[in-house]
């Protein structure tokens, strides 16, 4: 009977937070010189898409683009200086991306600059339900988790936009994962 | 005719009001613009709190929209360096 609580419990906390993994950067918060943290829950998404501009070709690929997204949540934290986080610090968030419902997609990394990035996927079935993106700099933790069915093609797409300049191609890769 | 003229002088005649009449009167006339300007001030604050209530939610809903884009802004940025380092591998 108790287990079934448990159980109950735990399937409404997880209908109320549709949060597939827990960011748990506290460490990384207290080195950090600013961060960034975002929670759009569905109702949020959806209450935001009305004010969205159709007419605005940036808008309009956003408003598309959030159809079928339970939730983002965002963690970004930047640093004065580098080695001020580990790769120690993502550990915690990469226990929970190896179980049986997540996939690591890519990840690139690059012993130049020191950026790494890389994708998980989750998956329902043959359905996907949810993406996990790690990308680290020296200076800059991103750690992001998309809930729903979401585009990675016309989610890159928006790298380039709103001020954000879109990464040439380079000539070399660095190195691949 | 003296009847007639009579008759007609009882019923013109000057008459005095009975005591209280005037501060009656002055006290209805008051509660009446009073009730007015109450009913004018009900109608404004619904329009205030109508007018307050939409300015509100745009800016929630101007508020909500920012936070979408910085997300995907962020979660943007990694995903198209790591299409494009892949694009550069397969050229």
């Amino acid at each position: 009977m108790r287990s079934l609580l448990v159980a109950c419990l735990g399937a409404l906390a997880l209908l109320a937070a549709p949060q597939q993994f827990h960011i748990n950067l506290d460490s990384v918060a207290s080195k950090a010189s600013s961060h960034v943290d975002v929670s759009l829950d569905a109702s949020t998404l959806q209450f935001a898409a009305k004010f969205l501009d159709a007419s605005d070709p940036d808008e309009a690929k956003v408003k598309k683009l959030i159809v079928g997204i339970e939730g983002i949540y965002v963690r970004h934290f930047e640093f004065k200086s580098s080695g001020a986080w580990s790769q120690a610090d993502l550990e915690p968030i990469r226990a929970q991306l190896h179980g049986p419902e997540w996939s690591r997609i890519v990840g690139v990394s690059s012993s130049e600059d020191g950026e790494n990035a890389e994708i998980w996927l989750r998956h329902s079935g043959n359905k996907s339900v949810g993406v996990a993106i790690i990308a680290t700099e020296p200076k800059e933790v991103t750690v992001v988790n998309i809930a729903g069915n979401i585009d990675l093609e016309s989610l890159s797409e928006l790298g380039g936009h709103f001020g954000v300049p879109k990464m040439k191609t380079p000539d070399k890769p660095q190195k691949e994962e | 005719m003296d009847w007639l003229e009579e008759e007609l002088r009882r019923a013109l005649a000057r008459e005095d009001p009975p005591d209280g009449f005037a501060e009656r009167v002055l006290s209805r006339s008051a509660r009446g613009a009073w009730g007015r300007r109450g009913w004018l001030a009900a109608a404004a604050m619904v329009v205030v709190a109508f007018g307050a209530g939409g300015a509100w939610r745009q800016h929630q809903g101007n508020q909500a929209k920012e936070e979408v884009m910085l997300a995907l802004r962020l979660a943007s940025g990694p995903v198209s360096h790591i299409q494009s380092e892949v694009r550069g591998m397969t050229q």
